[in-house]
Parts: structure tokens; C-alpha cells; sequence
């Protein structure tokens, strides 16, 4: 047996051992992204380099052993940095969003792609169930939200957008015309209560988001009806009844609404005391309106734009109370994103950002990407859709326009977990240059992205060990190296016996099963 | 015979003869191009279906290396050489002006007709004649880009008709080289009528037919001894005279160009010397012969020199054994074979003091004594003769010149370690280098000097030639051994090292071709002989390719220690054209910078270290103040970022990044955060990669960082303070124009006007800095701004 120091724990293992193995044994996880157990080490990804305290000298633990007395740091700023330096030159000719533009473009952040291939596949229900992760009054929004997600869709570039926001509403009007509309599932109570001051978009989503993760959630209105801004709106553009139909779909998980109840300063400090949080979403502010003992500018509260927090312990503020805007579905989105807020904050006792994901982007898309894009769409006669929306067939056809720009990947990239982890920056070391997209797809298979691919060797590696005919290989050498079928023989002929086990072995969304869905 | 059944021929019987398993990939392929010039990917495919060898494997070995090609290319192939010294030298407007004469575009190589392949080298080895093209067989030096059309008349001219398969090196104009007559026109030079002497020389090369360039030189700093001409026969040794007289002239250069009387040794001589022109590096076999001592040779190169590695340098013949032997040679590997026990031998070796000469300098008797503790029934023994370091060719030339002595070394080292097998690898480039080294293997077999029970001491060894193909990376020992195994030259990580498991996993001694050659020498001379040269913890004497703006370049074995002065200003003969000296770049891609204010540093391992530069393989190229620093950190990154292997990300990308941004700063684009984002990249880039090469390639970085950062700042300030890199330059024409036209003439672009007895002009937007003008202006009348 050899005994080592790892990050100051002494441990023994067999002669042979890998540094990151006797790492592993004892608990400590060396980020990496090329090694995979089974496979023979590659040392290329450089993501696990750990520091030998004796000499100071960094080194791949994925592929040195061990040997007796070793002191060996894997935690310490340097070692840190060398990550995110690593990283951030994978991620700088890493070509590939994580999430479609239309995604980061959405105030709400709704996972349109999602969506539109469930409509696609004619699951109005689940995609309902998609678009009320984020959007909490996707009819109503159908109706008046100006779409930027569509001025975001690639699409865009090639013909026409995608009409997003009418896909939306065609989904949120089915499930409201079914006369049983669907509903998320409860957390279990957690004895917690939250008061919303106002039922406009943000407080409804608010109440709607808390009261799923279990937290019982009150508003007060001070009018005589629920919805705030929304009645103000003209009836021909937004139909009352699709107000009145969807506010009480989505209060009937539980949410009180407490109508004509007015907060003064004085009942506001009460609401303080008897809440375990308070929301204030009140609205565009106006001469007059009360200000709870909350900073306030001309526009409105202030808040921290990533928490919601004011200045005021348990107090968080939404909506046009911070800032009027014409943007509903930015008041919807901040209403989903402090219950996220209000929620870790009830658990955690402190009040954090609402967390912000890595996103690998790379801009428009070049002339040369076009067909590349539109690879993964089926376009038949797209007919647009009227005042009274989309019709169900013409809804699927608009559905399939969509060219999935975002990852089948998203959740098992391991460099997207590590780039979040080490808050890499994409644009770092990026130059002006950047590769073409090119997608292969194998609709009853694989689809390979070369551009995603970081050249970790795992494809080669297990092509070679389960002995394909073909299998991948490395072309070129240096920056300019990639990897591919040898003698360009299709994807799906490299990969005969082995495309389920590579796809899920790849680190990145370089390749993947065509069905793939992570974020269903 | 069809164009398949032709192939398929073809490959069979290169399997026939090279075999069928995974490890003769390289091999197979070298065969396959051999044959067709290309790989045919038919050619390929059917290697597969016959062999051992996979689809993976081939796609991944043949894309790896330069040295093959997947397209078919033209009947000639014009490889301009982009080595450090052809680079200070202007090659990559060669370059361009030969891509201009084929109006190519984009990525094309090949021209329209199909008859020229241009591509870039990254060293012909033949520094001291830079810029150089080769086209097939055929080398050129000193060639201008406004010469590129005489160089393809004349190639076109004696390709046609001579079919001559040996390498000749030819100027511009088509004559042949034979070397060069340097007369000084110092002021001192002049005031001594060194004017008479230079008619006398035009005069005697006239009459004689004698083809040698004269050229004007500036002061060589021994202004008591003028006039002064130096004779510089094509690489060989320059001599130096001193008070010469117009009457002596004849005298001097029948000396060295052409026989004279009826000496026995003289044909030999002179047949010599004609073998010698057949590359540039070949310094052996040319007999001295000074006939007169009339001629007052006062100095010469060789003055500071050690001849160990390549002792008896000019006197033996590279495949004659027997006047090797009678030169000591063998003596210390009977001495090994017959009297010493292995720990003697190595005991020897470790008190030399002598490290390894591939750069790093570890310690040679530890290395061996760390394989010859690995007990094992099979060990191997390799010497690295992947020299790819583009400014340097000292393996070359030892391989060419000494083949027996880097032998000798080697099974010496192989009895002292206990290797049963032995293999050469030697760059692909090298084809002469190969040529010997097999000749010389095969009269050592003959003599029993290799083989079974070699002169009946029971020892048993004996070595095989690898063949790279054009991989710089190969020079790092564990992707050395992946290619000779059949691989991609990937390296890997050590541990473990290859003294406990190495090629085949075997124990495996790896020493550079020059620590070989310096072995016998020890064993014969006592390692304290060898241990009293040298400095410090550098014991010995080293081998440097001395080449880039220096009056006297060439290949130089000094001691350990010895300054850059002494190398630049008394065996170099100082900077050409009375020029400044700014820098000395050592060690190649992996080395640095050493600048004027460091003049005085002694060369051993330590103090380049020290400095930021590093011994390298030993490539020495001396920068004046032309030269632009940052072009220079550019240059050795391109060539880095193209010859990484691809596989770590910090090299892989690391390299490339860090050429992004210099290309940002030479073309004026660059900021001062970019300096911090180099900085930070090289600093990354050095611990984090891999190997020795990703760690070492931010070395031109960082210590041109170090000691010219002001000229980093005047590109990011938009101004190349050298006028070197062409986005932030400009030609203009001054008042000193005559209107003679030339320029209008050779301007390819039509960027200057045809205007004669008149000021000619430069249009900025049309100008594409091809240099053209100003090289064939007679007055000096473009300037660069």
C-alpha cells in the first residue's frame, strides 16, 4: 500500500493507483472532463491538474500515480485558476449555445425550443407543462407580450421567426378550453407563509411559483378584482374572460386573494411580522402611493436587480413597483424568479442571487449555417396565424420551422457544470475567428456537432475498445485537429455498434441521440 | 493495368515487404507516397482490409504528420524554407511572391497547369544560404522575392535536361555555387587599397570561370592586419587573410576553388569537395591542403573551438571505417565491450559531468544507471535524431559526418544499460542522414562491430533505422516512442518514465544524437579531460548551428561556457552589413531571447535558464537591428502552434491564443490589456501543458517580453519600430530617386508608376510590401516608414 496527503487527509491505496482515484476514494472530486473510468487515460482536458505541495508543481492527477509520501493539493487558489484558465480556452472555440437565443432572449427565460418540439410532436400537454415552469400566464401573454424571444429566433435569419408567442397561446388556451386545466404538483407545506401586495402579472406569478414550493402564499388587492395592469387593457387585444379564466386557474392551487384590502405603512409593518416574506408588487408607483419605509427613486423601489431584495430584511419587490414597463412578461418572469429567491431564502435563511446559468452562446448565425440549421426543422406550408390564433395542424407545422438551436446536452455537459462552477467567461480568449457549425443528423440516431467537440478522445478511446469497424478518430494534429469518421464515412457508419454508449459518454453536446430530451 | 489493380499492386507488395502490424504504419505510408507522391485513399483503405492496421489508426497517423500528403500534388514540388534564419531573411515575401507568380488564391498549393506544389518547410538546414528554396532535388540560395522567375527559368532549364538526381545548390541566376570571397571596405580597408584587390578578384574570377559571389563587407574589427579577404568555399571552413596584396589574389582563391599541380591527395580533394556541395551542412571529408605558406591565415573559425563531437572535423571520411578506426575510432567501445564492467561505464560517464544534449540537460550517467537498474530480458536503446528545431541541423550533420562515432556512442551506452535493441530515429527530412547512418550500420555488422557477440564479448546488439515523417513534436521522447510503436505522436505523461517502461513498455534509454557522439570521446580521454572543459554544473562542449544576420555562420562545437560575445563577435565575425547587434535567439521554439545588455552571458544550461532562453537542441540565431522582437515571438509561436500535437487543451489552444494576439499586435490592433491576457496565457500555457514542448513554447514570449517590452508597446502604439511587420509599414520613394524605372518594372502590383528621369512614386492602397522595389532600387531610394 502507498500512503499520500490529499488536501492534508492521509490515505492508503494499491501501488498503481491514479492521484485522482485515491482522490476519489476519500471523498475529494478533481473536476475533470476527458478522463472516464474504463477507458484508458488520455490526459488532454488538463481539467484536473492538482499541485504537488513539495515543489509547487501542477499535474494531471487523472493520469500520474501515485507514490509514497506525496503531498498533493487540489483545492487551493492556484489549482482553482488553472481550471478556469482551461476552461475558458475550451469554451473559446466551444461553437454551440447551451440554451437558443430565443430562450436568453425571453424575459422569463421560458424554454421555447422545448415547447415548440412537443407541439411538434402534438403533446399540447406537456408542453403547457414546459411553458408553466416559467410562465405563469402564458394565455394572457399570448395575447399582448410583443415577443422579443422572436426577434431572437434564428429563424428569423433564414425566413421568418418562429411565431413563439402565438405557440404559446395556442397551448395556454387549449388547457384553459378543456375545462380541466392542468396543475403543477405541491410541494409539501413548509409552514411558511409569504404575503404578495398586488395582483398584477408579477405578484400572481409570485403566488404562483411560492405556493408550488409549498410556501402559502396571500395577496392583497386593494381593487375589487384580481389582475392589476391587466384590466386596464384593451378588451378587443386582451378578452376579460381569458383574464378572469386564467387568474383562477392558477389561484386555485391554494393562493388566497384577499380583494379590496389596502396596505398602508401601517399594515405593511404588521404584514412584516405576521409573514415570513413579504412580495411588493404594486405596480407602476404614482404620486401618492405608499412607500412601506422602502428606498425608493423616481421610478420606483429599489431593489437588487439579481435578488429582488430591498432594503428592508424579508421585503422583495417586482414588477413596475421597481420600474414601469410595458414588458408583462418581464413582471411574470421576475415573479417566478423571487419566488425562486423567497424560497432558498425561507430555507437558507439568506438571501442569494437568483442563480444564472452558464450559457455557451456564439451570435447570428452565418449564411454558410442556414442549411446546416435548418437540418434539424421539417418546413411544409407555414401559415400564419390569425386573430383567433393558430389552428392545432397549423400550430405542429409552425412548431417543426424550429431548428433547435439549443443543446441536446444541456444538463449532462460537463463543461457547462464546470464553467458555471468556476464562473469561467466564454469571451475570454475568443478571436474574431470562429468555425462553422455543421450538424450531422441521423434522425433514427445520432446527431454529432463538431464544433461542440473539445477533443477529449472518449469517442476514440471507446470506438477502439469496443472495436468498430470505423469508429472516431483524430484528423490533423494540433489546434486545427478534429475528430471523425475515418475515410468520411458517415457518423452512423463510425458508430454501428456504439452510438447510444458514445452519446452518453460524450462530455459535451457534441454528440447525442436525436430524441434526446434532458429538460423534460 | 487499371488505375485500382495498380494500386492495389502497388500496396501489396509494399506489405509484402514492410509486414503487417499495427507498428509499420509509418512505413506502409512512407511507401505508399513514395509511390504515388500521395496517399490515394484507395491506397489506404486496402492497407486496412491486408493488415493489422485499422481505419482509425491510418486516418489518424496519415493526417498527423507533414510529411504526407492526402491530395495529389504537382509533377515539381518548390519548398520554400520558413526557418528562423530564412524568416529574419525575408522567406515569407518568397513565399508570397512565388504564390503570386501562380496566381494562387486561397488555400490552393498547386497551380492551374498542375505542373508546381508550393509549400513552406519549416527548415531545409541549409541556414548560412537563407533565404532558401528547393524545388524537387534542386536548392536555391540567397534567393530575393524578385528573383522568383529566374529561379523557375533556370529550374525549368536544368530540369529538362539533366535529370540529375543528386541535391545541387545553384544561385539565383542558375550558376553554381561555389562559394563566396568577402573583402573588406572598412575605411581602414579602403585607405589600403583594398580597391586594386577587389579588380584583381574581378579580374581572376573572369578569366578563370570560377563561380563564386564577391562581396563587400563592412569593418571586421582587425584594422591592423588590412586589407583583409576572407574565402568562404560553400560550407566549409573560411579562412582569413590578412595584408593582402593585389598580386596574391590568383594565388588565394586557385587555392581554394580549383586544383592546382599534381598532389596524390588532390583529386580526392577536389571530388570531396564536390560531394560536400551536395548539402549544406556536410563539413566532412574535405582535406585541408595549404599548400603555401606564403599566405598569412591569421584567424579563423575555428580558433575558439573544441572538436569533440566532431573531432577530426575536415580530415575523416564520414563512411570510410577504416580511416575512422585509424582515428581512436572503436578504441572506447572495445575498452567497454572487453574491460569495463557496466557501473565503470557508467561510473565514467556520471564523473564526465555529461548531460544530455537535447536540451534539457539531465544528467546522462544518472539516466543510464536509472535503465540499467530495471532488470528486464528485453530493453531498447533509441537516439533522437528528430531534430526539428527550425534553425538548427546540428544531428544532421553529426549523423551525416560521424555515423560511426554517434554508433560507437551508442553501443557503448547499449553495453552499459544492458539494451538488447537499438533504433535511430531520424527526421524524415534527413534523407542523406538516413542514407549513412544504413550504409554504416551495414560495414559495422560486417566488422562485427554490431550484431551477435560483438568482437567476441559476448554482447549482443545492433539497431534499426525509424524514418520520421514530420513531426516536430516527435522530438519529445514519449511521442518519439508512440510514433516508432505506429501511433499519432501523442505524448504522454510521466511517470512513468521510459527507464522503467518506455517503448513496448520496456525499459528504454532515449539520448539525443549528440550526447552519443560524445560518449566514445569520454570513455577514451578520461571523464576528467571531459569534465575540464566547461562551466559550472556544464561539463563539455556543445554544438551550435550558428546562422540569421552574422557574417560567418555555420556549425560550431565550443566549450560549455562560453560567451554570446565571443560566439557572435569572434567566431561569427560580428553582425553582417555593420550592422547592430540586438539579440540572439537560443534554443529555437522552445528557447528565448538573449539581448545585447546580456551579451556577456556564458552559454551553459544554468545561466540561459537564468535568462529566459534555454540550450534547446542548440540552434543559435543572431538578430540585428532589423529584426522585429514581436515578429520574432510571432514567428516561433506559429511554428509552436502548427507542430503542437493537438491533444492538451493548454498547448492545443493555449498556442493558438497566444498567436491571436500577436497577430493582433503586429497588425496594430492590439491593447495594453492584451499584453496582461499574453502574459497570463504564457504563464498557463507553461505550467499547465503536457509536455516540454507546450511548457517551453511561451518562452519567446516571455523573455522578448522581458527584455523589449517598449517594442510590444510601439506596435500597440502603431508603429514597428524595425519596419517589419508589414499591416503597420509603408514604402515611399525619396528625393534620391534617379528615375531609373527599375522599381516600376519589378513592381508586381502596378503600385508605382512608369516614370522616366522622374521621382517615382508609391500608391499606399496598390502597395502590396513585397519588398520588390527596395531590394532593386540602386540609389536607396525606398525607404520604409
Amino acid at each position: 500500500m502507498i500512503k499520500l496527503k490529499i488536501d492534508n487527509l492521509t490515505v492508503e491505496v494499491q501501488p498503481g493507483t491514479s492521484v485522482w482515484q485515491a482522490a476519489q476514494s476519500i471523498g475529494i472530486d478533481i473536476s475533470t472532463i476527458c478522463y472516464l473510468e474504463g477507458t484508458e487515460h488520455f490526459t488532454s482536458c488538463m481539467i484536473c491538474l492538482v499541485k504537488d505541495a513539495k515543489n509547487g508543481r501542477l499535474f494531471a492527477s487523472c493520469s500520474t500515480p501515485v507514490f509514497e509520501g506525496q503531498d498533493i493539493i487540489t483545492n487551493d487558489e492556484e489549482t482553482t485558476e488553472s481550471r478556469k484558465a482551461a476552461l475558458e480556452l475550451l469554451l473559446s472555440e466551444h461553437v454551440g449555445d447551451c440554451e437558443a437565443p430565443c430562450q436568453l432572449v425571453c424575459p422569463a427565460h421560458m424554454n421555447i425550443p422545448l415547447m415548440n418540439r412537443l407541439i411538434a410532436k402534438g403533446d399540447f400537454a406537456k408542453a403547457l407543462e414546459v411553458v408553466k415552469r416559467d410562465i405563469a400566464l402564458p394565455s394572457i401573454l399570448g395575447h399582448i407580450c410583443p415577443a422579443p424571444c422572436e426577434a431572437g429566433c434564428r429563424r428569423k435569419q433564414v425566413d421568418e421567426a418562429v411565431s413563439i408567442c402565438m405557440l404559446k397561446r395556442y397551448v395556454g388556451e387549449e388547457d384553459l378550453k378543456s375545462g380541466n386545466p392542468w396543475q403543477p404538483l405541491l410541494a409539501e407545506p413548509s409552514g411558511k407563509k409569504v404575503a404578495i401586495i398586488g395582483s398584477g402579472p408579477a405578484g400572481l406569478a409570485a403566488a404562483y411559483y411560492l405556493q408550488q414550493k409549498g410556501h402559502q402564499s396571500v395577496i392583497f388587492e386593494k381593487g375589487n378584482r384580481a389582475g392589476g395592469e391587466l384590466l386596464q387593457i384593451d378588451p378587443e387585444i386582451l378578452p376579460v374572460e381569458v383574464v378572469r379564466q386564467e387568474i383562477a386557474t392558477i389561484t386555485a392551487i391554494g393562493i388566497q386573494i384577499r380583494l379590496n384590502e389596502t396596505i398602508d405603512n401601517v399594515r405593511f409593518a404588521l404584514l412584516q411580522k405576521d409573514f415570513d416574506a413579504v412580495v411588493v408588487a404594486t405596480g407602476t408607483i404614482t404620486e401618492g402611493s405608499e412607500d412601506f419605509g422602502l428606498k425608493t427613486t423616481k421610478t420606483g423601489f429599489v431593489a437588487d436587480k439579481n435578488s429582488y431584495w430591498t432594503s428592508i430584511p424579508n421585503v422583495f419587490a417586482v414588477g413596475n413597483a421597481l420600474r414601469a414597463s410595458k414588458l408583462t412578461v418581464r413582471s411574470v418572469g421576475q415573479g417566478k424568479e423571487v419566488a425562486t429567491v423567497i424560497d432558498a431564502y425561507l430555507k437558507r435563511g439568506e438571501v442569494s442571487a437568483y442563480p444564472e446559468r452558464f450559457n455557451s452562446k456564439f451570435g447570428r448565425l452565418a449564411e454558410a449555417e442556414f442549411i446546416q440549421y435548418q437540418k434539424d426543422s421539417e418546413t411544409t406550408s407555414r401559415q400564419k396565424a390569425g386573430k383567433e390564433g393558430f389552428t392545432r395542424e397549423a400550430a405542429i407545422i409552425e412548431a417543426k420551422c424550429c431548428m433547435h438551436c439549443d443543446c441536446r446536452n444541456p444538463e449532462s455537459c460537463v463543461l457547462r457544470e464546470l464553467s458555471d462552477r468556476y464562473h469561467a467567461i466564454q469571451k475570454r480568449f475568443q478571436s474574431d475567428e470562429r468555425l462553422n457549425v455543421e450538424k450531422f443528423i441521423y434522425r433514427e440516431g445520432i446527431v454529432y456537432e463538431p464544433t461542440k467537440c473539445i477533443k477529449c478522445g472518449i469517442c476514440v478511446r471507446l470506438t477502439r475498445q469496443l472495436q468498430e469497424e470505423f469508429g472516431f478518430t483524430f484528423i490533423g494534429r494540433g489546434f486545427d485537429v478534429k475528430v471523425g469518421v475515418p475515410f468520411n464515412e458517415s457518423v452512423q457508419k463510425g458508430l454501428e455498434k456504439t452510438a447510444v454508449i458514445v452519446a452518453r459518454e460524450c462530455p459535451t453536446g457534441a454528440l447525442a441521440m436525436f430524441s434526446q430530451e434532458e429538460q423534460l | 493495368m487499371n488505375e485500382e489493380n495498380n494500386i492495389q499492386h502497388t500496396v501489396d507488395q509494399i506489405i509484402a515487404d514492410k509486414g503487417t502490424a499495427t507498428r509499420v504504419v509509418i512505413p506502409i505510408l512512407q511507401a505508399i507516397q513514395h509511390a504515388f507522391h500521395y496517399l490515394p485513399e484507395e491506397a489506404l483503405k486496402y492497407v486496412c482490409e491486408k493488415t493489422e492496421i485499422t481505419p482509425e489508426q491510418i486516418v489518424g497517423v496519415a493526417s498527423f504528420y507533414s510529411q504526407f500528403r492526402m491530395q495529389p500534388v504537382g509533377e515539381h514540388i518548390i519548398k520554400v524554407c520558413v526557418g528562423t534564419a530564412c524568416h529574419v531573411k525575408g522567406a515569407g515575401q518568397v513565399y508570397d511572391a512565388f504564390r503570386r507568380h501562380f496566381n494562387l488564391t486561397g488555400k490552393e498549393e498547386t497551380d492551374a497547369t498542375r505542373k508546381y506544389t508550393i509549400e513552406k518547410v519549416s527548415c531545409l538546414g541549409c541556414c548560412t544560404l537563407a533565404p532558401v528554396v528547393q524545388i524537387d532535388e534542386i536548392t536555391y540560395g540567397h534567393v530575393a522575392s524578385d528573383k522568383v522567375g529566374n529561379v523557375l527559368a533556370d529550374f525549368e532549364k536544368h530540369a529538362g535536361i539533366t535529370g540529375t538526381k543528386k541535391v545541387i545548390f545553384r544561385n539565383v541566376d542558375g550558376s553554381e555555387i561555389q562559394g563566396e570571397i568577402r573583402l573588406g571596405l572598412g575605411s581602414c580597408c579602403v585607405a589600403s587599397g583594398s580597391e586594386d584587390v577587389k579588380k584583381a578578384v574581378e579580374e581572376t574570377l573572369a578569366n578563370t570561370g570560377i563561380k563564386i559571389s564577391l562581396k563587400n563587407v563592412g569593418c571586421v574589427g582587425m584594422c591592423h592586419q588590412v586589407p583583409l579577404v576572407e574565402i568562404i568555399p560553400l560550407n566549409e571552413k573560411p579562412t582569413l587573410y590578412a595584408k593582402v596584396k593585389p598580386a596574391d589574389i590568383e594565388g588565394i582563391i586557385a587555392n581554394h576553388f580549383k586544383p592546382l599541380g599534381t598532389f596524390s591527395m588532390l583529386k580526392n580533394s577536389v571530388y570531396k569537395f564536390f560531394e560536400s556541395v551536395q548539402t549544406d551542412t556536410v563539413w566532412d571529408g574535405v582535406k585541408q591542403y595549404s599548400i603555401d605558406a606564403r599566405e598569412k591565415q591569421v584567424s579563423d573559425f575555428l580558433d575558439r573551438q573544441i572538436p569533440i563531437a566532431t573531432q577530426y572535423r575536415g580530415i575523416i571520411n564520414p563512411l570510410d571505417i577504416e580511416e575512422y578506426k585509424r582515428h581512436e575510432g572503436f578504441v572506447a567501445m572495445k575498452t567497454c565491450l572487453t574491460e569495463l564492467s557496466s557501473e565503470a561505464i557508467i561510473q565514467t560517464i556520471k564523473d564526465s559531468g555529461l548531460r544530455g544534449r537535447g536540451g534539457a540537460g539531465f544528467p546522462t550517467g544518472l539516466k543510464w544507471s536509472l535503465v540499467a537498474e530495471n532488470k528486464s530480458d528485453i530493453k531498447y536503446l533509441i537516439c533522437n535524431g528528430d531534430e526539428g528545431d527550425p534553425g538548427a541541423f546540428m544531428d544532421r550533420m553529426l549523423l551525416e559526418s560521424y555515423p560511426f562515432r554517434v554508433i560507437e556512442g551508442a553501443v557503448i551506452a547499449a553495453k552499459a544499460v544492458g539494451a538488447t535493441q537499438g533504433f535511430f530515429y531520424i527526421r524524415a527530412e534527413y534523407p542523406l542522414a538516413v542514407k549513412r547512418i544504413r550504409q554504416a550500420l551495414i560495414y559495422c555488422r560486417e566488422n562485427n562491430y554490431l550484431g551477435e557477440d560483438i568482437l567476441g564479448s559476448g554482447f549482443s546488439f545492433d539497431i534499426t533505422i525509424y524514418e520520421g515523417a514530420g513531426a516536430f513534436v516527435c522530438g519529445e521522447e514519449t511521442a518519439l516512442m508512440e510514433s516508432i510503436e505506429g501511433q499519432r505522436g501523442f505524448p504522454k505523461i510521466r511517470p512513468p518514465f521510459p527507464a522503467v517502461s518506455g517503448l513496448w513498455k520496456q525499459p528504454t534509454l532515449i539520448n539525443n544524437t549528440e550526447t552519443f557522439a560524445q560518449v566514445s570521446y569520454i570513455i577514451r580521454e578520461g571523464s576528467g579531460k571531459f569534465s575540464s572543459i566547461g562551466h559550472g554544473k556544464s561539463k563539455g562542449t556543445k554544438v551550435f548551428a550558428l546562422a540569421g544576420k552574422i557574417n560567418r555562420g555555420g556549425l560550431i562545437e565550443v566549450p560549455m561556457g562560453i560567451t554570446v560575445r565571443q560566439i557572435v563577435e569572434e567566431i561569427g565575425g560580428g553582425i553582417q552589413n555593420g550592422k547592430k547587434f540586438k539579440a540572439v535567439q537560443i534554443g529555437g521554439p522552445s528557447g528565448g531571447c538573449v539581448p545585447y545588455q546580456l551579451y556577456d552571458t556564458p552559454i551553459d544550461y544554468e545561466s540561459l535558464l537564468e535568462v529566459g532562453a534555454m540550450m534547446g537542441s542548440g540552434g543559435l540565431v543572431v538578430l540585428d537591428e532589423d529584426d522585429c522582437m514581436v515578429d520574432i515571438a510571432r514567428f516561433f509561436l506559429s511554428f509552436t502552434q502548427n507542430e503542437s500535437c493537438g491533444k492538451c487543451t493548454f498547448c492545443r489552444i493555449g498556442t493558438k491564443r497566444m498567436l491571436d494576439i500577436l497577430t493582433k499586435i503586429t497588425t496594430g490592433k492590439g491593447t495594453l490589456k492584451d499584453l496582461d491576457e499574453l502574459e497570463y496565457l504564457a504563464s498557463w500555457t507553461k505550467k499547465g501543458s503536457l509536455c516540454g514542448l507546450g511548457k517551453s513554447a511561451p518562452n519567446p514570449i516571455l523573455s522578448t517580453l522581458k527584455y523589449f517590452r517598449e517594442e510590444y508597446i510601439a506596435h500597440i502604439n502603431g508603429k514597428c519600430p524595425s519596419g517589419k511587420c508589414q499591416d503597420l509599414i509603408k514604402y515611399q520613394i525619396n528625393d534620391l530617386c534617379i528615375g531609373c524605372t527599375k522599381c516600376a518594372q519589378k513592381c508586381p502590383t502596378d503600385a508605382i508608376l512608369f516614370k522616366p528621369h522622374e521621382k517615382h512614386e508609391v500608391i499606399t492602397d496598390l502597395c502590396i510590401k513585397c519588398d520588390a522595389c527596395r531590394q532593386v532600387c540602386p540609389v536607396d531610394a525606398v525607404e520604409i516608414v
